[in-house]
């Protein structure tokens, strides 16, 4: 058996065009994993109780492989009576595996806004509100933005993982056409370039927003 | 089955587990060497040649790596056990993430080591080995050490190749009797009892470097 490049070819639209898939599940997913690691870092930050449990959460997530998350989800859900499309799954298996990973993300970002930020909003009369939202909250979101993008490119390299609990991204496609005409080399190669390009070029748009960020006038 | 006869089922795999993440660094710890060093020290067409084959193993998605280096290999000759296969794949996907932290490791030093070193008269083999290395390795040991959990967790991948790890001898058991909940929440627990001593080992590493500081903003 050749590698056939005129079938390597006529796999590529029915690739591509699943790549909006792909792409959006990534956003989606890393939305869904900023937003639950924030909340656990919140909560890891309020000491006590649920700081330890939150502590051991954010643990037990990124001692667990995502491939276990998504069979966990996908097979449990429905036994517990929830019923959610294999794409709803999917996203939230993403999200919960890299919530633990944002978690560590955002506590970094926090940690690094120098503590005299607060005390000097506080000392000029701003109550705990206004010192988060309008002194803490957009430094950290500058400190975050860089590593939150280099981990969407980590997310965007676990969709494939989706394929396995039958998410139609573009992996399974790739598997779909090579279960129907038993040739299998063409369109993984296929896939695989698609996809290192799609990462390379992300990884690039997110270093020129980290230089940007980090520009001459910052640090 | 009793839910501890399922984990005990499961652990059956641990084997496999341990075999492929043994074999993974293998290929994971001389990659990330030689090219954590060669992408430090060279220049020009070199440099760029070290960066594409570094970036190959350590921008793609290693799922997609793993199927298309398990079927494109047969098709171009090259018959190879699936364990192989994994094993190297995993490992250079590993080793491409570890490339970055030796060359990190290696750009953070202090200049005047090398020319405090070079000034004494030694040969460059020599400062790279002796003076720089010892030195930038132990700087990144916590990163590598998280790089080894996700090699362990990233061998979940392997079940899908029909080896039978953790993850594949929790299919199994899900297929011989139905109880969801009482198979994939051991599955996780299999992989936290694995992987949380050695997150544990690396926070105490970290700590030793003094790289970790206390919770400090009132979020």
């Amino acid at each position: 058996m050749n590698f056939d490049f005129a079938f390597a070819a006529s796999t590529v639209p029915t690739i591509l065009g699943v790549i909006g898939t792909t792409i959006g599940v990534a956003v989606l997913s890393c939305a869904g994993a900023s937003i639950l690691g924030f909340s656990f870092e919140i909560a890891r930050r309020a000491g006590s109780v649920p700081g330890y449990l939150m502590r051991f959460a954010i643990d037990f997530i990124r001692s667990t492989p995502v491939l276990a998350w998504l069979y966990f989800l996908y097979f449990v859900l429905p036994h517990w009576g929830v019923t959610l499309p294999a794409l709803v799954v999917g996203i939230l298996g993403l999200s919960i595996y890299f919530s633990g990973y944002l978690a560590e993300v955002f506590k970094a970002g926090i940690d690094a806004i120098p503590k005299g930020q607060a005390e000097a909003a506080k000392a000029l009369g701003l109550n705990r509100i206004d010192v988060v939202s309008f002194v803490l909250a957009p430094q950290m979101l500058r400190n975050v933005a860089a590593p939150v993008g280099n981990h969407f490119v980590s997310i965007l390299k676990a969709t494939p993982y989706l394929a396995v609990i039958a998410v139609p991204e573009m992996l399974g496609s790739a598997l779909d056409i090579a279960s129907n005409t038993y040739r299998y080399a063409e369109p993984l190669t296929v896939v695989g370039i698609v996809f290192l390009v799609l990462a390379l070029a992300i990884a690039q748009g997110v270093n020129m927003l980290e230089r940007k960020l980090l520009g001459p006038t910052n640090r | 089955m009793t839910t501890v006869e399922i984990f005990v089922g499961i652990f059956d795999g641990f084997r496999i587990t341990a075999t492929v993440t043994a074999l993974g660094l293998l290929f994971a710890v001389p990659f990330a060497l030689i090219f954590g060093v060669a992408q430090y020290l060279t220049k020009g067409a070199a440099h760029l040649a070290v960066t594409a084959v570094i970036e190959f193993w350590r921008s793609s998605a290693v799922i997609i790596l793993l199927f298309v280096f398990y079927y494109v290999l047969p098709v171009i000759g090259i018959q190879l056990p699936a364990i192989t296969v994994a094993a190297m794949v995993l490992g250079l996907n590993a080793g491409g993430y570890g490339s970055q932290a030796v060359r990190a490791g290696l750009q953070s030093l202090d200049r005047g080591q090398f020319e405090a070193a070079a000034a004494l008269g030694l040969p460059r083999g020599h400062i790279l080995a002796l003076i720089e290395l010892p030195q930038a390795l132990t700087r990144m040991a916590p990163t590598f050490i998280n790089q080894f959990i996700q090699l362990i967790k990233g061998t979940a991948l392997v079940s899908l190749v029909t080896l039978t790890d953790m993850t594949f001898r929790a299919k199994e058991i899900a297929e011989l009797e139905y109880n969801p909940v009482g198979v994939y929440t051991s599955l996780l627990l299999a992989y936290f009892v694995v992987c949380y001593p050695v997150t544990v080992f690396g926070r105490w590493v970290e700590q030793r470097s003094g790289g970790r500081k206390g919770l400090t903003n009132e979020f």
